[in-house]
């Protein structure tokens, strides 16, 4: 792991009508080969982070240091396009580098053609639809070499299919440029197509940093756990043996090493919740009445009543128990201790 | 027509010429880079120094020769040089009225240009000179649009062109003023022969601009 960018005690502020906010970053680095997604609401200083990591704003205290050779480049939320061809567009930067001129035109076409709008390079970039511009601006940032690219929202106002296709194109020119790149993002589904590693902003504050799937299993608190898409927290206390009481007759496996008595939050992730009619994968948690039922055609939800708790789970859509199940309907539930989540219920994580 | 020659026309037409694309240059040397501050910048009194501007928009161009007049009138405080009813004063009046026009277009081409559009070539590693051509060029429907007003203000312009160059007979008559004089005379023959020569440079240029214009919107 050989980290691009690295960020060392970073305080950044910023006042806005009469408003002083606070982002402070102990330790952060980007690696190279490697998506880190930072996720966080809308002014937990996402984007904040990203415009002082290239260098467009200056921090009150800290380092941001590029390790690596290489430029420092950015992709903005709303793609910029300069007047001019699409061709024209990625020239700009390289121009400024001062590079040959059949070196540029190789670096040109690359990258034009690896976000597939090598077809596009004669026409005008301000004519370019939303999806296009957003390769447009990813291929400039590519051509360049960069060591670290960071990528504001790079998905916001695209349909399901081109995120699909961008992220892969993505992932792709991350693999085989070796870039360190960071993706900021609010929506974790989003970031969750890209990523490597998730960075978790709230409130200014750097609450968790890891693994992908660690920080998706295994949250910090329970903010991060709502954030990351932990959509099942019930309080809970926890047993002697090796059960979380939600109440007396409803009661959750888990493997958890805090002491018995300790007041908790049950994490669950929706696709961890498995639903049935007759007795489920896993270990049987009780019956549960089917109380909603909605579908985006690709995923059902359904929202269960077990213990006076409402239960999210999903299914594959169009198929199957998605199809079968209606509201009213009773199921039985059951779960894998190993996918149960604990979380220390302190007044903060609420 | 007969109290007209040609060869008095082609001189005043080619001073009128001479004047206002001299005082255009001036406005926008100095316009648009101030244009382009006020339109980048964010500082306290900014909002105040933009008032200035749009005010000056709709300045009664008399009063901008009133103050220049008295500005190069021989006791005014620049009358050691000898300006007044110049070519250099009425060149100053225009520049006046000109350059509120250009700052304030200059100013709405900017602003209307995304708010991360600098820091995207800045993380692109564009040098700065380089960034202002290419500022430049992002705005170039805006500049075309600031020259073909400017250009309409003072081509138009009599009141402080009289005020400051006082229609000096071979030094500074120009069309607007010569039209004028011509009116008060009651020789409309060649008072309209001005006039078309003054509507044909306007149409002319303009025209130009505009065409240019067009074409880049395509």
């Amino acid at each position: 792991m050989t980290a691009a960018l690295h960020v060392r005690d970073l305080l950044l502020t910023r006042e806005s009508r009469g408003q002083r906010f606070e982002l402070h970053v102990a330790a952060l680095d980007l690696v190279a080969g490697e998506v880190l997604a930072v996720l966080g609401p809308n002014g937990a200083g996402k984007s904040t982070l990203l415009r002082a990591l290239a260098g467009l704003d200056t921090p009150a205290a800290g380092v941001v240091e590029c390790a690596a050779e290489g430029p420092v480049t950015m992709v903005f939320q709303r793609p910029i396009a300069f007047a001019g061809s699409v061709q024209h567009n990625v020239r700009i930067a390289l121009r400024a580098r001062g590079l040959e001129r059949a070196e540029i035109q190789r670096r040109c076409e690359t990258a034009l053609e690896r976000f597939g709008i090598g077809q596009l390079a004669g026409r005008r970039a301000a004519a370019l639809s939303g999806g296009e511009l957003r390769r447009l601006a990813l291929a400039r940032a590519f051509a360049l070499e960069p060591a670290v690219l960071l990528l504001d929202e790079p998905f916001d106002d695209l349909d399901a299919a081109a995120r699909e296709r961008l992220s892969r194109d993505l992932r792709q020119a991350v693999a085989l440029t070796g870039v360190a790149a960071a993706v900021v993002s609010h929506d974790l589904r989003r970031a969750a197509l890209v990523c490597d590693r998730i960075a978790v902003l709230l409130g200014g504050r750097l609450r968790q940093l890891g693994p992908r799937e660690e920080v998706l299993a295994r949250p910090a608190d329970a903010a991060v756990a709502r954030l990351v898409g932990m959509g099942n927290l019930l309080p809970a206390t926890l047993a002697s043996d090796g059960f979380a009481a939600v109440d007396a007759t409803h009661r959750i496996p888990n493997s958890s090493a805090l002491p018995p008595g300790t007041a908790v939050f049950v994490g669950l992730r929706p696709e961890h919740v498995k639903v049935d009619i007759g007795r489920g994968e896993g270990e049987p948690i009780g019956k549960a009445r089917v109380v909603e039922h909605t579908s985006d055609s690709v995923l059902t939800t359904l929202v269960v009543e077990w213990g006076g708790h409402s239960l999210r789970t999903h299914l594959v859509a169009g198929r199957g128990l998605a199809r079968e199940l209606r509201v009213g309907d009773t199921v039985s539930l059951s779960l894998r201790p190993e996918d149960v989540h604990v979380l220390p219920r302190d007044e903060d994580s609420r | 027509m007969s109290e007209l020659a040609a060869a008095g026309l082609l001189e005043i037409t080619l001073r009128t010429l001479g004047v206002c694309l001299g005082a255009l240059v001036i406005a926008l040397l100095l316009g648009v880079p101030a244009g382009i501050w006020l339109g980048r910048r964010q500082f306290p009194g900014r909002r105040a120094l933009l008032g200035v501007v749009n005010s000056g928009m709709g300045a009664p161009p008399v009063v901008v020769g009133l103050v220049v007049a008295q500005l190069f009138f021989r006791s005014g405080p620049l009358g050691d040089l000898e300006l007044w009813y110049s070519l250099h004063a009425m060149v100053t009046a225009q520049v006046l009225i000109a350059l509120p026009l250009v700052v304030a277009l200059v100013v709405a081409a900017v602003a209307a240009l995304d708010e991360d559009w600098e820091h995207q070539l800045r993380t692109l590693g564009v040098p700065t000179h380089w960034r202002i051509w290419l500022l430049l060029r992002e705005i170039r429907l805006g500049l075309l649009a600031a020259v073909i007003a400017a250009l309409g203000g003072i081509l138009s312009e009599v009141g402080a062109v009289m005020q400051t160059g006082g229609n000096l007979e071979g030094e500074t008559r120009v069309l607007t003023t010569a039209i004028l004089m011509y009116t008060r005379m009651g020789l409309f023959e060649s008072a309209y022969a001005l006039a078309a020569v003054l509507l044909g440079l306007m149409l002319v240029l303009a025209g130009t601009l505009t065409w240019v214009q067009y074409g880049e919107r395509r």
